[in-house]
């Protein structure tokens, strides 16, 4: 035998796998093989047409795979593989659904983008699918170190996709940035990992769960914080007030549709294993956890929404009204009830198809070369593209929580939870920032169906430096704006969703409420 | 008081730690003696001392020979222990072992036809687009004497 052979461990049980499980995020990952094989073994690049539509079937499949298994969770129940580390039940499910929609959307509305800035190749496409796969078992992680493992492949290819613009300054550095944060929130997740194990003697999340409900640590220092190195990482992550410094370069910087990718990505998968870690395995010690995350919910609504006021830069203000909803998704954590926990999905589904519509329309507007992201750059624009004007409108008056519309409903939904748990301070909080949410929002608005030009006096007066390259900047362009094909469709399926779900609402409500954990 | 009896040690740690911080800085301060020279400015306070930037630029393909070596690495990693226990892991192992390898494989293919092993004349990149307003003028920072070619 080889001389390592006293390094193997004496009985090696091998996990039972279920494939079947795992069939949503293995289409991800081999689809990403056929792009990256294709792509490599023609001779000529191909136009990005052709990965945008492998890409809608890779996540179509996965769709598909995914709602065969929610049919199965409901039928036959939830269960658990790979050695009681991967959870599928009604809660991850519902996550491999949206995350299969989000990347559909993602790929049609950033061929648009690749197309107009010349972009050839399938490297976006291929990082979508693998982040995107990242987020799926994220959702579905049921043990600290799979979560672990999830995170950075969720993360990893976001890194690259923020630099995707590499002739831009500010998209280097906004994946600079966003490496670098991301990868020091991972080291504190990491830690927060190691402390919980050394408290409780596992990683698996059902056993930690049953460790603390059966013993009192009397000295629960380690544990206490490793939960508290959690909460830091997955604020991170998740942009949470005051771990959200990264957000708005990283929103500003990165190219426009990747930010909306982004948004609704790392915001879902994120939000997934938050909720499941403190909700399903924490509950015993919500008397230590619950106040944190109150404090960070007040601070993220109210921080997000205020400072999104100030913002000039569409982008720059869209990425603090991102992590003003973040807020209102840390409600439905704080709640600690499957209340909370159904009204959290919910606004997680809700915000993705909002963000991912808005930031597309951001894009359109941003024109080629990715720039034009002033306020000013929207003055008049319902006069020069009245539909594109009235589809931002409606994303935007859904992200504000306007009636008939999903964003509604996600407000009311967390506002009741925490209602429900006797939160009422933390439900005047949220009501108050979406009130201040609302008027940047609609100023917005307003400037698009504004016909009165700028005011001419400030171009005269405030000359920018370098010989008025600010005055050129602002001046507001003229001619309609071109909409893509393909923006256009990833439009209507964002603001489609938005208003029909808005309209008929209880379809998914019901498709939320049936997502819920298998332990708790 | 009850439960958060438990945060007071890292209470306590917090104030010892930033004590320690204000301390070490504030008496280096107030007791140290001042007397500033050119070569503590420097970047490194060591070897020898630059004379001007780094001429040199170097081809971006070193990078991808470097990630040839990474995946290759990486997949000895994996080959490593999976060899160590081959008999434990029996066909299992060997199923998923070679579907590891046909991803690295992937990867392998991608990046030759990206151009990582062309070392003739320059060759366009493949996969991004071409960029017709960048030449070797716009991209290139000439440095060194009088912006000649620094070899």
């Amino acid at each position: 035998m080889t001389p390592f052979a006293a390094l193997a461990p004496a009985g090696l049980a091998i996990p039972h796998i279920d494939y079947t499980a795992l069939l949503p995020e293995l289409i991800l990952l081999g689809g990403v093989l056929v792009l990256i094989g294709v792509s490599a073994m023609t001779p000529r690049r191909l136009p990005t047409g052709v990965y945008a539509t492998m890409t809608v079937a890779i996540a179509a499949a996965a769709l598909v795979a995914s709602l065969r298994l929610w049919r199965d969770v409901q039928n036959h129940g939830a269960f658990t593989t790979v050695a009681h580390s991967v959870d599928v039940d009604g809660f991850a499910v519902y996550f491999l659904v949206l995350v299969s929609c989000i990347l559909i959307v993602a790929a049609i509305i950033g061929s648009g983008y690749l197309r107009r800035e010349g972009i050839a190749g399938c490297e976006y496409y291929a990082l979508a699918l693998i982040s995107g796969s990242g987020a799926m078992l994220m959702a579905s992680a049921n043990d600290l170190i799979f979560i672990f493992l999830a995170l950075e492949v969720l993360s990893i290819p976001l890194y690259v996709m923020a630099g995707f613009d590499r002739r831009r300054p500010t998209s280097q550095e906004a994946a600079i940035k966003y490496f670098v944060l991301g990868a020091f929130s991972s080291a504190v997740f990491v830690y927060g990992i190691a402390l919980v194990y050394g408290a409780t003697g596992s990683t698996n999340l059902p056993e930690i769960g049953a460790f603390l409900a059966h013993n009192v640590i009397t000295a629960n220092g380690v544990l206490l914080a490793g939960i508290a190195l959690l909460i830091v990482g997955f604020s991170f992550k998740v942009a949470a007030v005051p771990f959200h410094m990264w957000t708005p370069d990283v929103y500003q910087g990165a190219p426009t549709p990747v930010t909306g990718f982004m948004a609704a990505l790392a915001k879902a998968g994120g939000f997934a294993a938050f909720l499941r870690v403190f909700v399903a395995t924490f509950p015993t010690l919500r008397g230590d956890w619950q106040p944190v995350i109150w404090a960070l919910a007040a601070l993220t609504l109210v921080g997000g929404a205020i400072v999104a006021l100030a913002q000039r830069d569409v982008k720059r203000m869209l990425a603090y009204s991102s992590i003003n909803h973040a807020g209102f998704v840390l409600i439905g954590l704080q709640a600690v009830t499957t209340k909370g926990v159904a009204a959290s999905a919910y606004y997680l589904f809700a915000y993705a198809f909002m963000v991912l519509g808005s930031f597309a329309v951001v894009g359109v507007v941003g024109a080629k070369g990715d720039r034009r992201h002033d306020l000013e750059a929207y003055r008049g624009l319902a006069a020069r593209n009245p539909v594109l004007a009235t589809v931002f409108s409606v994303l935007l008056l859904a992200q504000a929580g306007v009636p008939f519309t999903t964003g509604f409903f996600a407000k009311f939904y967390v506002i009741a939870a925490s209602v429900g748990a006797h939160s009422y301070a933390l439900a005047v909080v949220a009501m108050a920032s979406a009130a201040i949410a609302v008027f940047f929002y609609l100023r917005v608005v307003l400037l698009m169906y504004s016909t009165q030009p700028a005011d001419p006096g400030d171009e005269a007066t405030t000359p920018g430096p370098a010989g008025g390259g600010v005055a050129t900047l602002v001046r507001i362009p003229v001619g309609r704006l071109v909409v893509q094909p393909s923006i256009a469709l990833g439009l209507a399926v964002s603001v489609g969703v938005t208003v029909v779900f808005g309209v008929w609402p209880q379809p998914l409500i019901d498709f939320t409420r049936a997502a819920t954990f298998i332990f708790h | 008081m009850g439960s958060l009896d438990s945060y007071l040690p890292i209470f306590v740690l917090l104030v010892l730690g930033v004590l320690f911080a204000a301390l070490s800085i504030g008496v280096s301060r107030l007791l140290g003696p001042r007397r500033p020279h050119a070569a503590k400015g420097a970047p490194y306070e060591c070897g020898i001392v630059p004379t001007n930037e780094l001429p040199r630029r170097f081809p971006v393909r070193f990078y991808l020979i470097a990630m040839i070596f990474v995946i290759f690495d990486i997949e000895i990693i994996f080959l490593f222990p999976w060899a160590v226990i081959y008999d434990q892991l029996g066909r299992f192992g060997l199923v998923e072992v070679i579907v590891f390898a046909g991803a690295v494989f992937v990867s392998f293919i991608y990046l030759v036809a990206d151009g990582a092993l062309d070392w003739g004349p320059a060759r366009r990149a493949r996969s991004f687009g071409s960029e017709p307003g960048r030449t070797t003028e716009s991209a290139v920072r000439r440095v060194g004497a009088a912006g000649g070619r620094a070899e």
